[in-house]
């Protein structure tokens, strides 16, 4: 059976105060497998990117249960919740942000730094983590000098250094042209088959479909479809 | 280097963050050597007023003091009456009691005018405050008939060329026997050592009244009980210890006057404006590298791991900051060391300043910190 990593159940959340208060999220369940990639697809405003803060413990949801590797996470505090992200997951913006002042190799093991990883071990799992995503050559490059492509690498490679459970992407190719975006999400797909992470990507963008063993659709804050990916079919 | 590859990433970021933007790195760093040698500057000048205000009592060899009731300082020119001497010498333990004649006189200059001076006298045989740092001439001969002894940075001001030179206190003639190197007055007025008698003709002592007796135990004896001893006899004058005699006259020109209270309004001001300048360019850098505390707090790191990043560059602002300042203070002391208030710095004022410039640093960074404490992670997507 395949081990549940993240898990929204019933999940409602509330933005806003007063008259600008907006139900973001209507009582969202959802589960995400080690091992599978699934989109979560839904247009602007539906919810997307709340519900990923929320399972990825950026945000606590107003009611319902969030599930971590099994860790529920109702009452935490936010250092607790800083706590979750650092040992269970790794996220990926849309806009990388990396830090423009340091190397890509820091880049990545700042992610181990902040989990109080100093030993000479980190610089080896650092390495490790650019090459898997092809950048064993570029690690004293800063972000500057690298392409669009490449930097959202450095910021995958900071999201698995930590060997987190799951995998949370933003929008992680809509910066980039077809050829850098197919090359991501070739990773990201290869980081959640050989490493039995979850891996849970928003997204717009159709050219991504293949690389799905799922694609989840959201509107207005609700889950309104479910689809098996080509890569869940074959 | 491999040792580097396992540090922190804390002190690169604070490093990097700190000079990524060199133009406002400058900034601070001018903010915090402008605030911390306007406070070396202002702190030198107390403890420099300090010493000078004491001076004639740190070197006066006395064990106790006799002074006139409610002496506000040394120079404070009331009368202790001669009897009062003998009454001290009374006690047991009490070897000397010796007579120090001081008060203000006028110096007439060789071009007509006066100007004003300040006599300090002693029994010339036996001693107890004679001038030190003697260049010229010979302390003995100040037992001369009308020798004086000045302070060599004074000449000017005495309109005299040195050693023989001749003028007047109060229509009688003097002579410059003894020259003195470094023996300079806070207020200004340039100090005349000479004999008790003279002294008393210049400044208009009575022959029965004194300023001070400066006593000396015999060997062994116990100072506290001397002194209490001291008081049941004394009754119309005070029995100091040389501490509280620094003490009061310390009290009476640094903050009696305000002149203190003025230095260390300089320091304060210097110390405001230091933390006003570093905790508002921190303030800026931290805005500027928000979105990177947003990551950091959204890759899982704690709000100490960020808070460590803020107050490393608040340290390494006031490192480089405090060495710069040193390097000036330092230029400064150098310069007015032959003023006539040179500015002090200590080993001691040295370290106080640089802890001092930590945690003005370190206090600066508070805005800094409270702005990242209101960071919504979330905001790592929007941007």
């Amino acid at each position: 059976m395949t081990k549940i990593v993240a898990e929204a159940v019933d999940v409602v959340k509330t933005l806003g105060h007063g008259a600008g208060k907006v139900q973001a999220l209507r009582g969202v369940s959802l589960a995400l497998a080690g091992g599978e990639l699934a989109l979560l697809m839904g247009p602007s405003g539906s919810g997307k990117t709340t519900l990923l803060s929320i399972l990825g413990c950026i945000l606590s949801p107003t009611s319902g249960t969030v599930r971590v590797c099994g860790q529920s996470t109702a009452n935490m505090q936010p250092e607790d919740m800083a706590q979750v992200r650092r040992d269970h997951v790794g996220f990926i913006f849309q806009s990388y942000h990396l830090f423009p002042t340091l190397t890509a190799a820091d880049n990545v093991r700042v992610a181990l730094d902040v989990r109080g990883e100093r030993s000479r071990s980190a610089i080896g799992k650092t390495k490790e983590a650019l090459a898997t995503v092809g950048l064993g050559r570029k690690m004293k490059s800063f972000p500057r000098e690298l392409s669009g492509g490449e930097q959202q690498r450095v910021a995958i490679a900071r999201a698995i250094v930590g060997n987190p459970s799951v995998i949370l992407a933003d929008e992680p190719t809509s910066a980039l042209d077809s050829e850098n975006g197919q090359a991501i999400m070739t990773v990201l797909a290869q980081i959640a088959r050989e490493q039995s992470r979850g891996v849970l990507v928003v997204t717009h963008d159709p050219r991504i479909f293949p690389f799905a063993n799922r694609i989840i659709r959201i509107e207005d804050g609700r889950i309104v479809g479910e689809e098996k990916g080509r890569a869940g079919l074959s | 280097m491999p040792w580097q590859n396992v540090m922190s990433l804390i002190f690169k970021l604070s490093w990097r963050n700190l000079f990524h933007d060199r133009l406002r790195f400058v900034a601070t760093v001018i903010g915090i050597v402008f605030s911390i040698v306007l406070v070396t500057v202002q702190m030198g000048l107390f403890l420099s007023f300090e010493r000078m205000v004491t001076a004639m009592i740190d070197r006066a060899s006395a064990d106790l003091w006799i002074v006139p009731r409610d002496a506000k300082c040394f120079e404070d020119p009331s009368f202790v009456d001669e009897r009062e001497r003998f009454r001290a010498l009374s006690i047991n333990g009490v070897a000397e009691a010796l007579p120090i004649v001081i008060g203000f006189a006028q110096w007439r200059l060789p071009s007509g005018g006066t100007t004003p001076v300040f006599i300090v006298s002693s029994d010339t045989r036996v001693g107890g405050l004679r001038p030190w740092n003697v260049v010229e001439g010979n302390l003995a001969d100040l037992a001369v008939p009308g020798a004086v002894a000045i302070d060599q940075s004074y000449f000017d001001r005495l309109g005299t060329t040195g050693l023989g030179a001749r003028a007047e206190i109060r229509d009688q003639k003097v002579e410059v026997m003894a020259v003195t190197k470094g023996i300079r007055a806070f207020t200004t007025t340039p100090y005349v050592f000479t004999s008790l008698d003279q002294a008393r003709a210049f400044v208009g002592t009575p022959p029965n009244k004194t300023t001070y007796f400066l006593v000396r135990l015999v060997p062994g004896a116990n100072v506290q009980s001397t002194r209490s001893q001291l008081r049941a006899v004394l009754s119309e004058s005070e029995v100091l210890t040389p501490d509280e005699f620094r003490r009061r006259s310390r009290s009476f020109w640094l903050f009696g006057t305000g002149a203190g209270a003025a230095l260390f309004a300089g320091a304060l001001l210097g110390m405001i404006v230091g933390t006003v300048v570093v905790a508002q360019t921190l303030y800026s850098s931290t805005k500027d590298h928000l979105n990177e505390f947003a990551t950091l707090r959204a890759i899982g790191s704690s709000a100490k791991y960020i808070h460590k990043v803020i107050i490393f560059q608040a340290l390494l602002s006031a490192v480089i900051g405090f060495c710069i300042a040193a390097g000036i203070g330092l230029i400064i002391v150098d310069a007015t060391a032959e003023s006539a208030l040179p500015v002090i710095m200590t080993p001691m004022m040295t370290l106080g300043l640089l802890l001092l410039t930590i945690i003005m640093c370190v206090m600066s960074a508070t805005s800094a910190i409270v702005k990242v404490m209101r960071i919504d992670p979330a905001m790592v997507f929007t941007r």
